[in-house]
């Protein structure tokens, strides 16, 4: 399903040249759970944004359901990321000027679908979350916990084979942050979705299949 | 209601919320409804002016000639066999009416130690429909008034005619000259600028000005197309023999100057609404710079660079249209107001009209629009190529920062 290898990743920060990632591998099945943690600046989230196809790798390849991600054009990566990748960010980037439903449905909007055709679909995911009388409201009128989960039905509405979050809970409290994973989990179990999960704590971290930690710009066993 | 619209209408919707998007908003849309109107009056006060003046120009100008090639310095015999053989073809053509010699040339009136230099028109069957002569059956000396107050001439009153090309007598060359009786004075509408002709008869100019440079002047049929007509003279007349001018040509120079005119007055007025385009380029990075993290939001969910682009050109649109059409119709309404009830006044001894009249075309209105649409997409499609270049990455952490 995900397939990465020899991949490296530099920025220039100053006059000083750092290297973030040096020669990551990784293999992923389908319905896999990966973690990844690791010290703040080691270039977890750089990693999730090359595997999103939201970067691009100094080197190395990059493949996602056979597609070679650091061969294919600017256009043609964004429907790949529509089709087949669902985002989960740590500070929900929920559109403030649409509301929950609109934002559930945006990436069905994105790939062409009418609103209409999408909001039996969306209306069911925030469902399953708890939030479909909260559907008219717009971000700013719900809580913390309440954006992260829409972000999550946001990312699920296409049902792409793989899900990528960057710290799903990394701002929520602990009760809203429960809330996020025990969705993300029924949703594994559910749906098969391969996931890979960036987080700092270790109890999101144990309830994934494999961890691996990311130091030095290498991807080890944790 | 397609994804870029729907986005773009939700982030035209914010502009009102956020006071200084509001305030760049507003005032695009105020310098493009200042500008268009201020255009569409322009242009409407211009073409008023033309279409009068071209009204008046087509009354007292011919509205078709055929000018002999050479006749001028030739013998008047030849010239007039020649004259007779077009007047016999060009009166055969489909749309001709009527076909008439005229024959131009320069001379002297002469009363007492008074002298005036003079253009002559001499015509073959009656006074040219464009000159305004009244009594159109006087035949003889028609003087215009101009002339006459000069020379202080009446009808009935002789005076001296006098040619400029001498005749040759055995004492030598000696001035063509005729005393003749005014048979008419004709007053011009025209400002007093323009040198009008004294009409002769041609068989009482023929002997006098026999160099003078022959045209055959032909009247339209009320239904023929002067174009056509033109068009089809031109073509069959021999150039060596004689050319065409048409109304158009005649009047080519001062057409030019109109149309120059006009241009000169587009570009200066059209600097009002590249001004607006540019508040409307300020509302729009404004626009992107708030919705950045947004728009890096939507390009991480799918959306491909060009379909960004279009969201952006879109707001633009959305942005501008609105004072653009309230701009247009303000000005053409204000410019039939002014026309309709002809408020700004003109001196009627200076001008050809008594007040500044209006005319919305609906190809300036077309240009107008098209300027604006040309204005305000750039300054769209500069934002919507920022927007679709934006590093979703990028874009996304700075909602954090």
């Amino acid at each position: 399903m995900i397939s990465a290898a020899g991949v490296t990743k530099a920025y220039r920060d100053g006059e000083v040249r750092r290297q973030v990632l040096r020669g990551v591998d990784l293999e992923l099945g389908p319905g896999e759970t990966v973690a990844i943690v690791g010290p703040s600046g080691s270039g977890k989230s750089t990693l999730l944004n090359i595997l999103g196809a939201l970067d691009t790798a100094d080197a190395g390849t990059v493949r996602i359901d056979g597609v070679d991600l650091s061969a294919s054009r600017p256009a043609a990566l964004a429907g790949f990321r529509n089709r087949s990748l669902g985002f989960v960010f740590q500070f929900h980037q929920l559109l403030p000027d649409f509301t929950s439903i609109e934002n559930v449905i945006m990436p069905g909007r994105i790939a062409g679908r009418s609103a209409a055709s999408l909001q039996a679909e969306g209306l069911e995911l925030l469902d399953q979350v708890g939030l479909r009388d909260r559907a008219g409201d717009f971000p700013q009128q719900l809580s913390g916990g309440e954006r992260q989960r829409v972000a999550i039905c946001r990312a699920l509405v296409l049902e792409p084979p793989v899900l990528l979050a960057d710290e799903p809970t990394g701002n929520l409290d602990a009760a809203s942050g429960e809330q996020v994973l025990e969705l993300l989990g029924g949703l594994r179990r559910r749906r098969g979705t391969t996931m890979v999960l960036v987080t700092h704590n270790p109890e999101v971290a144990s309830r994934c299949g494999r961890v691996l930690r990311l130091d030095g710009g290498r991807l080890t066993p944790a | 209601m397609g994804f870029v619209w729907h986005v773009a209408l939700r982030y035209f919707r914010s502009t009102r919320a956020d006071a200084h998007i509001r305030v760049l908003s507003s005032l695009t849309a105020g310098g493009l409804a200042v500008g268009t109107a201020a255009l569409v009056l322009a242009l409407a006060a211009l073409s008023g002016f033309q279409n009068h003046l071209l009204a008046d120009l087509a009354r007292h100008t011919p509205a078709l000639q055929l000018e002999l090639a050479g006749s001028r310095g030739r013998a008047a015999d030849n010239a007039g066999e020649e004259s007779a053989a077009l007047v016999a073809w060009a009166a055969a053509t489909n749309g001709v009416a009527e076909v008439q010699e005229l024959l131009y040339a320069r001379g002297w009136l002469a009363v007492g130690a008074s002298v005036e230099q003079v253009e002559v028109l001499a015509f073959e069957k009656a006074p040219p429909v464009w000159i305004p002569v009244e009594d159109r059956a006087v035949r003889g000396l028609i003087v215009p008034m101009a002339v006459a107050q000069k020379l202080g001439l009446a009808v009935g009153e002789t005076v001296r005619v006098f040619s400029p090309r001498p005749g040759l007598t055995p004492l030598g060359p000696r001035p063509r000259t005729r005393t003749l009786p005014v048979a008419g004075i004709y007053r011009s509408d025209r400002a007093d600028y323009e040198e009008l002709p004294v009409l002769l008869p041609l068989g009482e100019a023929a002997a006098l000005f026999a160099g003078g440079d022959r045209r055959l002047d032909i009247t339209l049929a009320p239904e023929a197309e002067p174009e056509q007509v033109a068009g089809f003279l031109r073509e069959s007349v021999d150039p060596a023999r004689a050319s065409v001018i048409g109304w158009r040509e005649a009047n080519r120079a001062l057409l030019f100057v109109l149309r120059l005119e006009k241009s000169l007055v587009f570009s200066a007025v059209v600097l009002i609404v590249a001004v607006a385009a540019f508040a409307l380029l300020a509302s729009l990075s404004l626009v992107l710079s708030s919705k950045r993290s947004e728009v890096g939001a939507l390009a991480a969910m799918g959306a491909p660079p060009a379909r960004l682009q279009r969201i952006f050109l879109a707001l633009g649109a959305l942005l501008s249209v609105g004072g653009a059409c309230l701009g247009g119709a303000l000005g053409a309404g204000v410019a039939a107001f002014l026309d309709h009830f002809r408020v700004i006044s003109l001196p009627a001894d200076v001008y050809i009209v008594e007040y500044v009249p209006f005319l919305v075309r609906g190809s300036d209105v077309l240009i107008v629009v098209a300027s604006t649409v040309v204005f305000t997409g750039a300054a769209s499609l500069l934002s919507a190529r920022r927007a679709s270049r934006l590093d979703p990455v990028e874009a996304m952490r700075s909602a954090r920062t």
